[in-house]
C-alpha cells in the first residue's frame, strides 16, 4: 500500500466519522436542544459534544488540506 | 433556569385608535396575560372585554382562527412579539412579549453559518486572532440573541484551545503558571461578565443585551482595528527593513517588572523574572470580562502579556491558550447552566472554521507581514461599522430615542448585514488571492529546483562507474544521493555526522531536511508558530550545512510542513531520487514504540530506497560490517548493499544467517547453501568475508554477535511490511533497529 493511498484512507475515514457525528447531531437535534435548554447538569451535553466534534473534525481538516497538497511554504537553501 | 430564556419583558397595553372613544382597562384582557413562548411554540390566546368582530394581528408570528380565542404560532426566531387586537368599535389591545428559545435553522442558515465559520476561521488562522469578531455579529445578524451568540461562540472555541495548549506545552512554549494565574482571574472576569449579560437580558430583554454587546464591539474594534491599521501602514513604509523582529521588552513592561510589592511577587518562567500578581490579576479579569461580552478575550490577553508583562510573543500566544481554555470552559458551563448554548450553531461554525483556520495559517507563509495586519485592520473597521449601524435600531426598540420608521430600520438592518458580508468577502478574497498567488509562485520555483536536481543527478550517474559484477545479484547499491533527516534533537546527532561522512566517502550529494508538523487547531498561534519553528529549524540545519562544508561536502537544506512526518520524508526522497535516507533513532522500545509509532519505522516500511538508522552515539568506522541473509531476495539486496559499503569503508564483512532453534535440524542444510552462495559473491567482489550460522531468535542473535564481534554497521533487508501486518508479525529488522547499539542499514534498493 503506497503512502498516498494510506493517507487517503485515513483522511476519508476521518471525514466519514466526522460526517456521521454531524448526521447524528442533525438527527437528534430536538432532543439535544431540549436537554441544553434545561440547563443545570445538562450543561455536560453541549460541552461533551464540543470536545468530541473538535477532536474528530480538527484531525480530519488537517489531513484534508495536506492530502490536497495545500501546505505551508517549504524553505529551501542551496549549499 | 431554562425558562429565563423566554419572556423577560412581557407586558400588555391597550391603546385607542384616534377616532375611537377612550376606554380604561385595569386588568389584562388577555389570557394568559404573560405567555411564556419559545420559537415555533403553539399556544391558545383568549381575549375578553371586546365587542363585535375581532381582528388579531401578530408582528412576527402567525394567528390561526378567529373570535375571542385563537391559536398563536411563534416565529422561528427569538424576537420581540407584539400582538394587536382590534374590535368592531375600534378598541385596540396589545400584548407584548418575548419569544425565547433557539433559532429555527433552515438549510440556508446552516450554509450561511458554515461559510461564515470558514471565513471566520480563515481570517483567524491568517491574522492569528479570534474570528469571534466576525462570528458573533454574523450569528446576531441571523437573529440569534447576543447572549446565545456569545455562548455558542465560546463553546466552539475552548476544546480547540485545550488541544492546542497540550501540543504547545510539549514544545515548551506554555507558561503554565502564568496561564493558570491569569486563567483563574479571567474566570472571575467571565463569571462577572456573564452575570452582567444575564442581568441586562433580564432587565432589558434581548434588545438590551444586543445593544450592550454591539456597543462593546464598536469600542473594542475601533481601538484595536485602528491600532492594527496604523501598525500595518508603519510596517509597509519601512518595508525595506522588514525581517524577523527580535523580542523587545517595552518600557511599560520594564517598569512592571521592576515594581516590588512584598508578599505578591511570583516568578514566571516566560518572563524570566518575578512580578507582582497585582498586575496579572486585573489583566486576567479584563480578558475574561471581554470574553464573556464579545467572546474575544485574546484581544486583551495576548497584547497584555507581551506589552505589559514583557512575555515573548510566541509564549504569550501559547499561554493565552491555557487562559482561553480555562475561561472558555468556565464561561460555556456558566452559559450552559442557564441553557444559553446552542450547540448546533457552535458545531456548524466549528465545521467551517476548522477548515478555514488551517488554510489561513498556511496562507500566512506566503505573504508579507504588513498584508496580514492590513487584512485584520480592514475587516475590523468594516465589522465596526456593521455593528455601529445597529445601535440606533436597538436604541429605538428600547424606546431610548425617538422611534425610527420601519423603512429606516430595514435600511439600517440591510446595510449592517451587507457590510458584514462585504467585510467577510473582502477578507476572504484578499487571503485566498494571496494564498493562490504565493502558492503558484512557490510551485514554479519548486519545479525549477526539481529540474535542476534531476539534471544534476543524471550528470552524476554518467560519471559514476559501477563495479561490473555488482549488477549480477540485482541492480542495486547506489549510496550516493543522501537525504539526512534531522529533528534538532539529540537523537539526530549521530545521523548528522554519519550522513556527512557517508557523502565524503561516496563523493555523493547531501540534502538535509526537517519536517515541521503543522496542524493548528487554535488560531491565535498559527502564524507565530510556523514562523518560530521555521526559524529555529533553519538555524539548526544551517549548522549542519556548515559542518558539511567544513568536511568539503555541499549540502542543500530544506524545511517541509505536514501532518504526517514520514510522508513528507518519503515525498522528498522520491522527488530528489534519493539512494539512502539517514535518520536518527528515538530509542522507544516495547509498548511505547507500539503505541507511539515511530517515524523511522514508518519510513522503513514505506520507502523505496535504503535507510541508514544511526543511534545517537553510533559511529561507522569500518571495523566490521554484519550482513544478515535468509535466502530471500531481500537478503540478496542486503548483501549487495553490504559489499558496496565494505568497499567504501575498506571493512571486512561478517555474513550471518539465523536458524530458529526448533527448526535447526531441518533448516541447517538449506541455510548452509544460502550462506555459501552469498559468501562466494562477496569474495568475488574482493571483500574479506567470514560466514557464521547462528541459532536462536533472529533479532537477538544478530544483536548479540554484532556486539561481541565489534561490528559497527549491520545491514539487513526489509520485507516492507506495513500497518497491521507489521504490528502482528513484527519484523526482525524492526527489532534490530530498536535494540542495536550500532548503525543499521536497511537495504531496500
Amino acid at each position: 500500500m503506497g503512502t498516498k493511498t494510506g493517507a487517503m484512507i485515513q483522511t476519508v475515514s476521518l471525514g466519514l466519522l466526522s460526517a456521521i457525528l454531524y448526521f447524528l447531531l442533525y438527527y437528534f437535534n430536538e432532543t439535544i436542544l431540549d436537554w441544553s435548554k434545561q440547563g443545570g447538569w445538562y450543561f455536560i451535553v453541549p460541552i461533551s459534544i464540543a470536545f468530541i466534534f473538535s477532536l474528530v473534525h480538527g484531525t480530519f481538516t488537517g489531513h484534508f488540506w495536506d492530502l490536497l497538497g495545500v501546505k505551508a511554504k517549504s524553505v529551501k537553501k542551496r549549499g | 433556569m431554562g425558562l429565563l430564556l423566554c419572556l423577560p419583558t412581557i407586558g400588555w397595553s391597550v391603546a385607542q385608535e384616534p377616532q375611537a372613544q377612550p376606554s380604561t382597562l385595569t386588568n389584562s384582557p388577555f389570557e394568559p396575560a404573560n405567555p411564556k413562548v419559545e420559537t415555533l411554540d403553539e399556544i391558545m390566546l383568549k381575549i375578553s372585554g371586546m365587542t363585535g368582530d375581532i381582528v388579531w394581528k401578530a408582528s412576527k408570528g402567525e394567528i390561526l382562527g378567529s373570535g375571542n380565542e385563537i391559536t398563536y404560532i411563534a416565529p422561528g426566531k427569538p424576537d420581540k412579539e407584539i400582538i394587536t387586537v382590534t374590535d368592531a368599535t375600534g378598541k385596540v389591545a396589545t400584548l407584548t412579549f418575548e419569544v425565547g428559545g433557539f433559532l429555527e435553522l433552515h438549510l440556508k442558515d446552516i450554509l450561511f453559518l458554515f461559510i461564515v465559520g470558514f471565513i471566520g476561521g480563515l481570517v483567524s488562522g491568517f491574522i492569528g486572532s479570534g474570528g469571534a469578531f466576525v462570528l458573533t455579529p454574523a450569528m446576531m445578524s441571523m437573529g440569534v440573541p447576543a447572549i446565545m451568540a456569545v455562548a455558542s461562540n465560546m463553546c466552539h472555541k475552548f476544546p480547540k484551545a485545550l488541544v492546542g495548549s497540550i501540543k504547545r506545552a510539549k514544545y515548551g512554549q506554555v507558561d503554565l503558571k502564568l496561564g493558570l494565574i491569569m486563567g483563574i482571574s479571567a474566570e472571575a472576569g467571565v463569571l462577572y461578565g456573564a452575570s452582567i449579560q444575564t442581568q441586562i437580558k433580564e432587565a432589558f430583554g434581548d434588545v438590551g443585551s444586543n445593544l450592550y454587546v454591539s456597543f462593546v464591539f464598536v469600542v473594542v474594534l475601533a481601538i484595536v482595528g485602528g491600532y492594527v491599521l496604523r501598525d500595518a501602514i508603519k510596517i509597509y513604509k519601512q518595508s525595506d527593513s522588514v525581517g524577523a523582529k527580535e523580542h523587545e521588552i517595552t518600557k511599560l513592561a520594564r517598569w512592571v517588572q521592576s515594581v516590588n510589592i512584598p508578599g505578591t511577587m511570583m516568578y514566571f518562567p516566560s518572563l524570566g523574572t518575578k512580578i507582582s500578581v497585582l498586575f496579572t490579576i486585573p489583566l486576567g479579569f479584563a480578558t475574561g470580562m471581554l470574553a464573556a461580552t464579545i467572546a474575544v478575550g485574546g484581544f486583551i490577553g495576548v497584547p497584555a502579556m507581551m506589552y505589559v508583562l514583557g512575555a515573548p510573543g510566541l509564549m504569550a500566544s501559547a499561554t493565552e491558550l491555557v487562559i482561553a481554555f480555562v475561561m472558555g470552559m468556565g464561561g460555556t458551563i456558566k452559559y450552559a447552566l442557564d441553557g444559553f448554548v446552542d450547540i448546533r450553531l457552535a458545531m456548524v461554525i466549528l465545521a467551517g472554521s476548522l477548515f478555514g483556520v488551517q488554510l489561513g495559517a498556511i496562507g500566512t507563509t506566503y505573504v508579507k507581514d504588513f498584508m496580514v495586519k492590513m487584512v485584520m485592520g480592514v475587516i475590523m473597521i468594516l465589522v465596526l461599522f456593521s455593528r455601529g449601524l445597529k445601535v440606533p435600531v436597538y436604541l429605538s426598540e428600547m424606546g431610548e430615542i425617538e422611534p425610527l420608521s420601519e423603512t429606516t430600520i430595514s435600511i439600517l438592518n440591510y446595510t449592517s448585514f451587507g457590510m458584514l458580508i462585504f467585510a467577510l468577502a473582502t477578507g476572504a478574497i484578499i487571503i485566498l488571492y494571496a494564498l493562490i498567488k504565493g502558492y503558484m509562485k512557490h510551485a514554479k520555483e519548486e519545479a525549477l529546483a526539481e529540474e535542476f536536481s534531476i539534471a544534476q543527478a543524471t550528470t552524476d550517474e554518467e560519471v559514476e562507474t559501477f563495479p561490473a559484477s555488482a549488477i549480477q545479484l540485482s541492480p542495486t547499491g547506489r549510496l550516493k544521493n543522501v537525504l539526512l533527516v534531522s529533528d534538532k534533537s539529540e537523537a539526530s546527532r549521530g545521523a548528522e555526522s554519519e550522513a556527512i561522512k557517508l557523502v565524503q566517502r561516496t563523493d555523493g550529494r547531501l540534502s538535509a531536511m526537517s519536517v515541521l508538523m503543522i496542524n493548528p487547531e487554535h488560531e491565535s498561534l498559527a502564524r507565530q508558530l510556523i514562523e518560530a519553528e521555521d526559524n529555529s529549524s533553519i538555524a539548526h540545519l544551517e549548522t549542519v550545512q556548515k559542518s558539511a562544508e567544513k568536511a568539503g561536502v555541499n549540502c542543500d537544506i530544506n524545511i517541509r510542513h505536514g501532518i504526517e512526518i514520514y510522508q513528507e520524508i518519503l515525498e522528498e526522497a522520491e522527488r530528489k531520487q534519493i539512494d539512502v535516507i539517514v535518520m536518527g533513532r528515538r530509542g522507544y522500545t516495547g509498548l511505547k514504540r507500539l503505541m507511539m509509532g515511530s517515524n523511522t519505522a514508518k519510513v522503513i516500511g514505506h520507502a523505496q530506497c535504503n535507510i541508514l538508522v544511526v543511534p545517537k552515539f553510533a559511529k561507522i568506522e569500518g571495523k566490521r560490517i554484519l550482513v544478515a541473509v535468509d535466502g530471500s531476495r531481500y537478503g540478496d539486496i542486503a548483501a549487495n548493499a553490504a559489499v558496496k559499503m565494505a568497499k567504501y569503508l575498506h571493512a571486512p564483512i561478517l555474513l550471518v544467517s539465523v536458524v530458529q532453534s526448533e527448526l535447526k535440524e531441518k533448516r541447517h542444510i538449506e541455510t548452509v547453501e544460502i550462506i555459501k552462495r552469498v559468501e562466494s559473491f562477496i569474495k568475488q567482489e574482493g571483500v574479506v568475508v567470514e560466514a557464521q550460522i547462528l541459532s536462536g531468535r533472529p533479532a537477538m542473535s544478530i544483536i548479540e554477535i554484532a556486539e561481541n564481534k565489534g561490528v559497527d554497521l549491520i545491514v539487513v533487508g526489509s520485507h516492507g511490511r506495513t500497518g497491521l501486518d507489521r504490528i502482528l508479525m513484527g519484523s526482525v529488522s524492526d527489532r534490530i533497529i530498536g535494540y542495536a547499539q550500532c548503525a543499521i542499514l536497511v537495504a531496500k534498493a
